[in-house]
């Protein structure tokens, strides 16, 4: 109902502006959705937490969920592809976890379909955290206080692998930072937007272009997309690059011509195996952009003036077009004029979108307990010859 | 009858019979099993394969995070094993078992101190160590990829395996390397193709013990000195396994996977009972070979015996403690220098240290033509 409310203000307040598109309205970031099977609760959302932080959810002990969004670093890892797991390196830019609560799939190739599952991905995958499910369950079941905290949160007696993951994704979906300067403008307090800002909102909705993808509350569509970006160099320069593109072609199982071919990440292809949606990214949110650098699906574009300057430009290249002969790129994409002042206009206004940056500190984690002979999580138990 | 050829049905018979009153075996059997002492045969060994083989034993790139080979828990300096009484695993894990030699292993029937993968199958062997979360803990496809990022294996691979690097040529070519990991020059081999000197006066009592008094070569015949059979000697735990957490994490990870109920609340190493699911087969062990022991201590599937002096006194003693031990054990009585004459037989057993040296590391190359070249 509020929503509601919040639209209907936001669309008598900046109509002329904001219907330039053919999106949803721009509006207020809402309150967090939540499944139905794995409501948010305190001590859920705190056990998360724990989680988050805790090696212990991935294979050699190293890599956290935080290893790779780090607080520090706008809840990603500020670099252009994701560091990825010891004695490897991923083939993606890394995405915050911030506001990742409200989109409908996770990961660039919306391969996830919730928190919950992206959770169980990214701790299990070869090149992110490779865990593997008996042993973290274990590890967990170690830890008396994670017993007694699942056991809380969950009603088991000993810790779910399952439940884990639910309650990182509980954890995550208190990572909202809906205090920024854009929405307390959409909600209609006028001065929240300098003038330039004002002139970049009305950029973004209408010559620049923006909205037609970058639209609702959360500023992306959830679409998939070719624009065109460039390859990122590294996968021409680095071994360890290169090993995990063809390890990703291999794990995601296109036909071998497809493997032995490719040297563009394919994206939305990898789920759908529909050659249409050859090197189709989903629209990321722009929220929360003033910590997230560097941009797009292979982190090419160091910051925002790169970034205007490519959709200026109405987008790159077709790499599909080249290696497999037939286009996918949006198009929508086309020379947009940009003037250089338009350009500084459109940037301030996306830094409105971002809010402060909520940082956290790395709790302390409980210890490995030893589960004595003849004693279960501290009560007596039937011992077995 | 030769034990090496008791099948796994067979098994429960042997126990049965072996529980009968019989308190010595037959003189023909006995002759029979001495006899069943032997030189192990010799295997034919594709030398190009084994070589390729040997250079992926010890490359760490076969683990994970690339942090340990093969090589780590089995160490040719430390006898094809890593010298430790519980083996190291996985970083971030600990193992819950002695890591075996790969001494000879080529000729074992049954893999692994529970037996649970045919020794048939190296292949399958190698697959298990490089994927299995407490051993090396990688994606095999992701293993492909990274050798076909070394030229020298691309190379090796298309030369001698008849194309590129692959996850299943990667396991044929260890495997093979595995088959070149055997004896050499063993005095007890000597002696039985007719060199009376090739073994001392005592080791010549000792082996007398060995088929007799002592009793030992009721499990350890054939030519692997081993009737591939599991057996409860009721050796007391090792209480690492569940006083160092990581190891006890392992060892409930592990029966998880296998099925073994109650592995919650498990706190002991539930042996063959994992494959069986027998009640009866609870911490039972099959028998390992005693080739090359000279190099491989400590001992037992829990590495709690130190030295031979210790597993001779175990035995002796008439083993340990447990509901299910092997009415096989019982005590020896032998006397000091029977227990000198007895080790001096087992330390000819063992022949010259099997050396091999690490080869060059081959590091990865960027490909250059990466955009002109397949992937």
């Amino acid at each position: 109902m509020i929503k509601i409310l919040f639209s209907l203000v936001s669309f008598l307040i900046l109509a002329p502006a904001i219907y330039a598109g053919t999106g949803p309205a721009m509006a207020p970031l809402g309150e967090v959705p939540e499944p139905a099977d794995n409501r948010t609760t305190p001590a859920k959302a705190e056990l998360g937490k724990l989680l988050f932080f805790d090696p212990r959810l991935g294979g050699d002990k190293s890599t956290s969920c935080a290893e790779c969004h780090s607080p520090n670093m706008g809840w990603q890892d500020n670099q252009p592809i994701c560091r990825g797991y010891p004695g490897t390196e991923h083939w993606r830019n890394c995405q915050t976890i911030m506001n990742s609560a409200y989109y409908a799939k996770l990961f660039w190739e919306g391969n996830a379909t919730s928190l919950e599952g992206q959770a169980h991905a990214a701790a299990s995958g070869a090149v992110a955290g490779n865990g593997e499910d008996d042993m973290m369950e274990e590890r967990l079941a170690q830890v008396t206080e994670y017993v007694k905290r699942f056991k809380d949160v969950f009603g088991t007696e000993r810790p779910q692998l399952e439940d884990a993951w639910k309650a990182i994704a509980a954890f995550e979906r208190t990572l909202v930072q809906k205090d920024t300067p854009f929405d307390r403008y959409l909600k209609g307090d006028k001065g929240a937007l300098t003038p330039q800002q004002q002139k970049g909102l009305a950029l973004f909705a209408g010559k620049g272009r923006c909205l037609e993808c970058h639209n609702g509350p959360l500023l992306s569509d959830q679409k998939y997309y070719n624009l065109g970006v460039p390859e990122n160099d590294v996968f021409m320069e680095s071994p360890l690059h290169q090993i995990t593109f063809r390890f990703e072609q291999y794990a995601k199982g296109v036909p071998e011509e497809v493997y032995r071919k490719t040297k563009t990440d394919l994206g939305l292809y990898y789920q759908t195996k529909d050659r249409a949606d050859m090197g189709k990214f989903r629209t990321p949110s722009l929220r929360y952009l003033k910590y997230t650098a560097p941009y797009m699906h292979n982190g090419t574009f160091f910051d925002l003036a790169e970034v205007v300057d490519f959709y200026d430009r109405g987008g790159g290249e077709d790499a599909v077009r080249k290696a497999f002969g037939h286009g996918t790129k949006s198009e929508k994409m086309k020379p947009l004029g940009l003037a250089a002042e338009e350009k500084m206009d459109l940037i301030a206004f996306l830094e409105s979108m971002s809010g402060g940056e909520i940082k956290m500190e790395t709790p302390v984690l409980p210890k490995d307990d030893i589960l004595r002979i003849g004693r279960q999580n501290g009560k007596p138990e039937k011992q077995r010859r | 009858m030769n034990r090496l050829h008791l099948s796994f049905a067979a098994l429960f018979l042997h126990i049965l019979t072996s529980c009968s009153p019989s308190p010595e075996p037959q003189e023909d059997e006995r002759s029979a099993k001495l006899l069943a002492l032997d030189t192990l045969p010799a295997l034919e060994v594709d030398i190009k394969k084994a070589a390729l083989g040997k250079e992926l034993f010890f490359d760490p790139r076969l683990s994970g995070d690339g942090a340990i080979s093969c090589a780590t828990c089995h160490n040719p300096k430390k006898g094809w094993g890593d010298g430790q009484a519980l083996s190291r695993a996985y970083p971030g894990s600990e193992y819950f078992r002695n890591s075996k030699t790969l001494l000879n292993a080529a000729h074992a029937r049954y893999f692994f101190w529970d037996g649970r993968l045919s020794g048939k199958d190296g292949e399958t062997l190698v697959r298990d160590h490089i994927t299995e979360t407490h051993f090396m803990n990688l994606d095999g496809r992701l293993m492909m990829e990274r050798l076909k990022q070394v030229p020298e294996y691309e190379r090796m691979f298309r030369e001698t395996m008849g194309g590129e690097p692959s996850f299943g040529r990667t396991l044929k070519a260890v495997a093979e390397f595995q088959k070149t990991i055997v004896s050499k020059n063993v005095p007890f081999d000597r002696y039985v193709q007719g060199d009376s000197a090739a073994i001392s006066t005592d080791a010549k009592v000792g082996l007398r013990l060995f088929q007799g008094k002592a009793r030992c070569v009721q499990c350890h015949n054939g030519p692997y000195f081993s009737d591939a059979n599991p057996h409860n000697l009721g050796l007391p735990e090792n209480p690492a396994i569940v006083n160092e957490s990581m190891r006890h994490i392992t060892l409930r990870s592990f029966f998880k996977f296998m099925g073994v109920d109650n592995f919650e609340n498990l706190r002991e190493d539930a042996g063959f009972y994992a494959v069986s699911k027998r009640e009866e087969d609870r911490k039972a062990f099959l028998t390992p070979t005693l080739r090359e022991l000279k190099w491989t201590a400590p001992y037992m599937h829990n590495g709690t015996l130190a030295d031979l002096d210790a597993v001779i006194a175990f035995y002796d003693a008439g083993g340990g403690k447990a509901e299910n031990k092997d009415p096989l054990l019982r005590p020896l009585r032998l006397s000091k220098k029977e227990k000198r004459s007895l080790k001096a037989f087992l330390l000819a057993l063992s022949g010259d240290e099997v050396k091999a040296e690490a080869p060059e590391p081959k590091p990865y190359r960027v490909i250059e033509n990466w955009t002109e070249v397949a992937n």
